[in-house]
């Protein structure tokens, strides 16, 4: 479970949030778009304990993230590139990773094949794609077999086979009761991957709901998304759809 | 200590770290050889000052590989992102941090003073060679806490080791103003040099205590830093 209340941002004399406020429940997959510099990074790395807001509260399973003791227990989370020092491989990352976290060291082995890194552990990660940055992401993301997942536009660099299991992926992930919540702005692949979506557009939430409650009076879910975020429509959603759905309040 | 465990690993599993750890251990002995017939009060022990151009690229290889963006292209991810969802407590992140910088560096200290003091035929004294292990450790933390400040090896870097070897600014400023014997790398030195050119009368415990002041004060700094800024 993430909720996310009231978050405000401002960096310098900018303001990128605006009392930001969304929940993410378990076993269901969790959409969080919008456009370029909308401000969705922003609101993972503060839900992440990376930035600080100046007003709101984040939390992950009801407590601040910063107040997790061995938090890739309990969150894992995948931002943008590989997370690793270039001049490293990718077995000497998940390595210091576990052990930070006492985390026995067989996992490591684990999530390099189910990622489909197995054979590429010991390959230094400068010499890997853009792809196989992001699937090492995701098995450091997963090596805690985390009850929560923070995904920064996953998809990212991967080729169509590799969008596929990502998607497979977060599904099952959702289907064994855990938290998932991904940004992107590819609404094509996320209609078919999430269940409910939020929508930010200038760092307000302008839609918030379930994929046929925001979808709904739309052809497609890029429909819904352009209409919500187009210039014009940046105002806070009083008549966005979703506003009274379920979920905004637990 | 499991996050100290996590650090060395993430320290000696870096390249250039081992390169630092190669320089430490070679230079020093090698200047004590080539300079095995000069005799001084100093000997093997001036040498040993030199070798800590390694231990100051250890100190800030330590921070600036957590922000070195993974490749040269775009400014992709920075492994701080990597470390802080893993010990989201900055101050326990920094702590293990400069516990494993000091075990590495108090190591390779001990072994490089042998080697060194070994070679130069110099007599061994507890006091200063523990004076010499000291100075190296302070050495490195406090690359650590300017680089904590920088977030960029490169300005720490160059700053630090054209100071130790090609001409040592502190040194030239102590010339002209004899305070400057108070800077944390002469005042330090005092611990385990006897002779040598700068000498306020400082005495060995108070040039560390003088130094390990320097180092508090830079690292704090730095910790304060690094605990206010977003990652």
């Amino acid at each position: 479970m993430i909720s996310i209340d009231q978050i405000t941002k401002q960096r310098g004399r900018r303001r990128i949030l605006s009392e930001v406020s969304f929940v993410a429940r378990p076993g269901r997959v969790t959409g969080f778009l919008g456009p370029n510099g909308a401000g969705k990074s922003s609101t993972l790395r503060i839900l992440l304990g990376l930035d600080r807001a100046q007003a709101g509260t984040a939390l992950v399973c009801g407590r601040p993230f910063r107040r997790l003791r061995r938090p890739l227990t309990t969150v894992g989370a995948v931002l943008d590139g590989s997370g690793a020092h270039r001049s490293r491989t990718a077995r000497g990352h998940l390595r210091w990773l576990a052990a930070s976290n006492g985390l026995p060291r067989r996992r490591v082995e684990e999530v390099l094949g189910l990622v489909g890194l197995a054979d590429a552990g010991g390959r230094r990660v400068r010499g890997y794609s853009l792809g196989m940055g992001r699937r090492l992401a995701l098995a450091a993301a997963l090596l805690g077999d985390p009850e929560v997942l923070v995904l920064d536009e996953p998809v990212n660099g991967l080729d169509p086979a590799g969008i596929r299991w990502m998607r497979e992926l977060l599904r099952a992930q959702a289907r064994a009761g855990r938290t998932v919540l991904l940004s992107s702005h590819l609404m094509g692949e996320l209609a078919e991957t999430v269940d409910d979506v939020v929508v930010i557009n200038v760092g307000r939430i302008v839609a918030r709901g379930t994929l046929g409650e925001v979808v709904a009076g739309h052809r497609t879910l890029e429909d819904a998304f352009l209409a919500l975020t187009a210039p014009g429509q940046t105002s806070p959603g009083q008549t966005s759809p979703g506003q009274t759905s379920p979920g905004l309040s637990a | 200590m499991r996050v100290v465990h996590a650090e060395l690993r993430k320290l000696l599993g870096l390249p250039p770290a081992w390169g630092a750890l190669a320089l430490g251990l070679v230079v020093a002995p090698v200047i004590a050889y080539l300079n095995r017939h000069v005799s001084s009060v100093d000997a093997g022990y001036q040498e040993f000052a030199f070798g800590m151009i390694g231990v100051i690229v250890l100190g800030v290889v330590a921070v600036s590989s957590e922000y070195r963006a993974e490749s040269a292209e775009d400014a992709g991810t920075r492994q701080i992102v990597t470390s802080l969802t893993a010990v989201p407590s900055r101050v326990q992140l920094l702590a293990a941090k400069a516990g494993a910088l000091t075990l590495t560096v108090t190591v390779l200290a001990a072994v490089t003073a042998a080697v060194t003091l070994t070679v130069a035929d110099a007599e061994i004294t507890a006091a200063r060679v523990l004076g010499a292990i000291i100075y190296w450790v302070l050495t490195a933390l406090l690359a650590t806490g300017i680089t904590l400040l920088t977030r960029s090896g490169v300005v720490p870097l160059v700053v630090l080791i054209l100071n130790t070897t090609v001409v040592s600014v502190t040194y030239l400023i102590s010339k002209v103003l004899s305070a400057a014997g108070y800077f944390p790398d002469l005042a330090g030195s005092r611990m385990f040099i006897r002779g040598g050119h700068v000498d306020l009368g400082i005495a060995p415990a108070t040039g560390g205590l003088i130094m390990c002041g320097w180092t508090a004060v830079v690292v704090t700094a730095g910790a304060v830093a690094f605990c206010r800024r977003d990652a």
